[in-house]
């Protein structure tokens, strides 16, 4: 098991994001993380990265317990991660973005990351890497994320919500690189809300609502479940 | 809750216990305190609402001491009549600074903002300082040296004056917050701008208000102080510094708190003046408290 | 090619005061002394984080030297050294808790920092001479106003080499990240409190030892004077002048500025600070990159 959560909590303020969340990740697989809007994906994912400590519970990762390491050295473990909303390091090129997570996530001196950055970037298909950001497409943009989430040459890769925003051919692209990274042995979550994306490239899904696990099991399997569906579609249908 | 309960108990203790072994360090510090509070009201209210910390808040008290030193020496005009005047001219100057200066630059990095609202405290310190020459004016009125009895300490009389303006300015902003439909636009905005935007409350024209009225509202205090400070250009600096350690101790939005603060800060800061051979460390007393709080509120929020 | 040209720039620089008078020498030792200060400010702010705090480690660096000197007899030129050092300890200790802090909460911090040095330098009577201040025998290299530039000089060249280090080593990636978006540099591995505190200290150590160039320099300190917010406002409108983010901007905003100010302070000895401030003010409303950053994003924008 690469990543094992317990009783995993968060609460702001007087709101529960996540409550008392045991996630199990296996090594090698794809799991499809679901759930309607304000389910916890995105807290679950941040405390996963360690933008965020637990009000209660521990995270281990490879057997470790690092509940309270902070995100750099999480960075440098290899759990890595791209964000829903895109940030990229808007003084950098799109290049100059993945050399920075080469650079400190990896420790390469500046030769070595810039060599792994352009290989990393001939990997995701980002053209002309070195355009300024204002230049680039939002599926380029999602492209740049994934790319500096491999400069931490991740052991875990958690993709929150990458298909967002892009249209039919650019998510078949996306779910072909998506594959290409799995037989490279990295351990992939998947945040996602279509569903499409799920059946096609999850071996598991795990099933949030309100900050909670309801399900989890083979797509198919979770799809036809009727507390998923009520959870979905609101206590009245 | 209950711990702010027992901390409330232990600073009224304290200030029990000031008052009863240095009177004259209490009743000066209420007094000063309530200056404070008075002229950091302002301040906080921009802070809060249109999310800018004004470096120049101290300049603009400055500059109605000079004001209402001029309509006292031109016209002879008695500093407690002098806001009916300085008040609306600083409405207009805030307005003014803030259509010119700021409004602009409102949308680049607001470490920009910070950086303009210190260029304008130079602009106006140096801009009085070529006027009038650093030195030190003074205005003099009889009734603002009377001296009252309490318990048998002797206070002056007229500094009592801030304490019952901090009292009507702090509820008058409440009132008007709370009650008016303009206060409630203002509060709106402070709360979150953007979804102020869309519910079709115009923005602009709420920070052109706060930053003028603030402006206004530190006239008050300048006709009130005038006639018990020397009056020079850098007379209102230390104020700014003064005021946001007050709101940075009190919190945002809490306009009561920060009034309380000024009075806490005002007691210990005359206590630490009271003791011999430690007068010229009481200044010390804010900047410990500015740091101590900024850096507790820092830490009560620390995230990964 | 690029380089040599460089090397002969410095050469020069040192080779000046055979050809030149002894005022304008005077005038360049000035303006390296605030080039200093405005590179190190500039290197603070490209971690994203506005420092108002320079004068107050300049001052805590003229205090150390003099009390190096005057106190402990220690040689004038490694008072300096002493002087950083000293410097560099109270930002560590302070960058501790200060650096945890961010935008006007960081901000505000440091330039309460600076008042607070200065009631500690008026307060200890006994060490720093209280509100008189402290006055020593005679000035570095017995006041040789040509050793005094060459001193300053290359201190002014080591401050700027460091600031191209920080722009071409992996120093550069790692505070452009943290300037632009901090969760997304620690999300790539960047240690972002190790960094702010190394740039902290480092830009406090130059800003100490240039406060015990210019004390030496004139051989006394005094609160008024040696916490002067000239030595904030100076630098700072040097470097906005100039062009942030980068070692050009803040060079050309000194040499600009500093020469300007030696004429306005022929036509207007009184009050010229007002100028700075206007500076200040017009520069970020209309200019808001700077000279340099002006020209390089025209010659971009060209391409």
């Amino acid at each position: 098991m690469l990543l094992r959560t317990e009783k995993l909590t968060k609460s702001f303020g007087g709101l529960i994001a996540v409550k008392s969340v045991d996630l199990k990740v296996n090594q090698g697989e794809i799991l499809g993380i679901i759930g309607p809007n304000g389910a916890g994906k995105t807290t679950l994912t941040n405390l996963i990265s360690g933008v965020f400590y637990p009000t209660e519970g521990r995270i281990h990762f490879e057997d470790k317990d690092i509940t309270f390491v902070p995100a750099h050295l999480r960075a440098r473990m290899g759990i890595a991660r791209t964000f829903q909303l895109v940030r990229p390091l808007r003084d950098f090129t799109a290049f100059e973005n993945v050399v920075v997570s080469c650079l400190f996530a990896r420790g390469e001196s500046l030769r070595e990351a810039r060599k792994s950055a352009r290989k990393i970037c001939e990997l995701v298909e980002l053209d002309q890497p070195e355009r300024r950001l204002d230049r680039l497409t939002v599926f380029e943009l999602k492209k740049l994320e994934i790319a500096r989430a491999l400069g931490c040459q991740p052991k875990l890769l958690i993709l929150d919500e990458v298909m967002a925003g892009l249209n039919f051919e650019e998510m078949q692209r996306m779910i072909q690189l998506v594959k290409s990274l799995r037989e490279k042995q990295i351990t992939i979550c998947v945040i996602e809300h279509v569903m499409s994306v799920i059946s096609q490239l999850t071996d598991r899904v795990v099933v949030l609502d309100r900050g909670e696990i309801i399900a989890e099991g083979p797509y198919e399997k979770v799809a036809h479940d009727p507390k998923v569906i009520t959870a979905y579609l609101g206590e009245e249908a | 809750m209950k711990r702010n309960f027992v901390g409330y108990v232990v600073l009224a203790i304290a200030l029990f216990l000031i008052a009863l072994l240095r009177p004259y360090a209490f009743f000066y510090g209420v007094q000063r305190g309530s200056l404070y509070g008075l002229v950091a009201l302002p301040l906080a209210l921009i802070l809060g609402i249109v999310g800018l910390l004004n470096l120049a808040h101290g300049e603009f008290l400055t500059l109605s001491l000079y004001m209402t030193y001029l309509l006292f020496t031109k016209w002879g005009m008695d500093p407690l009549v002098s806001p009916a005047v300085t008040v609306p001219l600083l409405l207009a100057f805030g307005f003014v600074v803030y259509k010119l200066v700021i409004e602009r630059s409102l949308k680049t990095h607001h470490l920009n903002l910070l950086l303009l609202t210190f260029g304008v405290s130079i602009v106006m310190v140096e801009s009085l300082n070529i006027w009038w020459t650093s030195r030190p004016r003074n205005i003099y009125v009889p009734y603002a040296s009377t001296s009252v009895n309490i318990f048998g300490v002797y206070v002056g009389g007229y500094e009592f004056l801030y304490t019952i303006a901090v009292v009507l300015v702090l509820t008058g902003l409440l009132l008007f917050l709370k009650k008016t439909r303009l206060g409630q636009a203002t509060y709106a905005v402070g709360q979150n701008p953007k979804g102020a935007a869309i519910v079709g409350i115009n923005v602009k024209f709420v920070y052109a208000f706060v930053f003028s009225l603030a402006a206004g509202l530190v006239a008050l205090a300048g006709a009130l102080l005038s006639v018990r400070s020397s009056i020079f250009p850098q007379a209102g600096g230390p104020f700014t510094m003064k005021s946001f350690s007050l709101t940075a101790m009190a919190g945002l939005g809490n306009l009561p708190g920060i009034v309380l603060a000024g009075i806490v800060l005002g007691i210990a800061e005359e206590f630490v003046k009271s003791i011999p051979g430690y007068t010229g460390w009481a200044d010390l007393v804010f900047f410990v408290v500015l740091i101590a709080a900024i850096v507790f509120r820092a830490f009560g929020r620390r995230e990964g | 090619m690029k380089y040599f040209m460089i090397a002969i720039v410095c050469v020069l620089c040192f080779l000046l005061p055979f050809f030149v008078g002894a005022y304008l020498i005077h005038v360049l030792t000035s303006i390296m002394i605030f080039l200093s200060l405005a590179l190190s400010w500039d290197m603070m702010l490209r971690t994203g984080q506005l420092s108002f705090g320079i004068a107050g480690f300049f001052g805590l660096g003229a205090y150390a030297s003099i009390i190096a000197v005057d106190d402990f007899s220690i040689d004038p030129l490694w008072s300096i050294l002493v002087a950083a050092g000293f410097a560099a300890l109270i930002a560590l200790a302070l960058g501790w808790i200060v650096l945890r802090l961010r935008e006007i909460y960081f901000a505000i911090t440091t330039l309460a920092l600076s008042s607070v040095f200065m009631i500690f330098a008026r307060n200890l009577s006994d060490l720093t001479g209280g509100s008189a201040g402290k006055v020593l025998y005679e000035s570095i290299f017995k006041g040789d106003s040509i050793k005094i530039y060459w001193l300053v000089l290359s201190v002014a060249l080591t401050v700027i080499l460091v600031s191209e280090l920080f722009q071409r080593t992996r120093i550069r990636f790692a505070i452009n990240a943290i300037r632009d978006d901090e969760i997304a540099a620690k999300c790539s591995g960047v240690n972002i409190f190790k960094y702010l505190l190394f740039v902290f200290v480092l830009t406090s150590a130059i800003q100490g030892a240039v406060g015990a160039l210019y004390a030496q320099q004139y051989a006394f300190v005094e609160p008024e004077s040696t916490f002067s917010a000239n030595f904030l406002l100076l630098p700072m409108s040097m470097a906005l002048v100039g062009g942030i983010y980068s070692s050009l901007g803040p060079i050309i905003g000194a040499v600009v500025l500093g020469l300007a100010s030696e004429y306005l302070k022929l036509i207007m000895p009184y009050g010229h600070l007002i100028i700075y401030g206007l500076i200040l003010v017009l520069t970020i409303m209309f200019l808001p990159r700077g000279i340099y950053g002006t020209v390089v994003n025209r010659i971009a924008a060209k391409r």
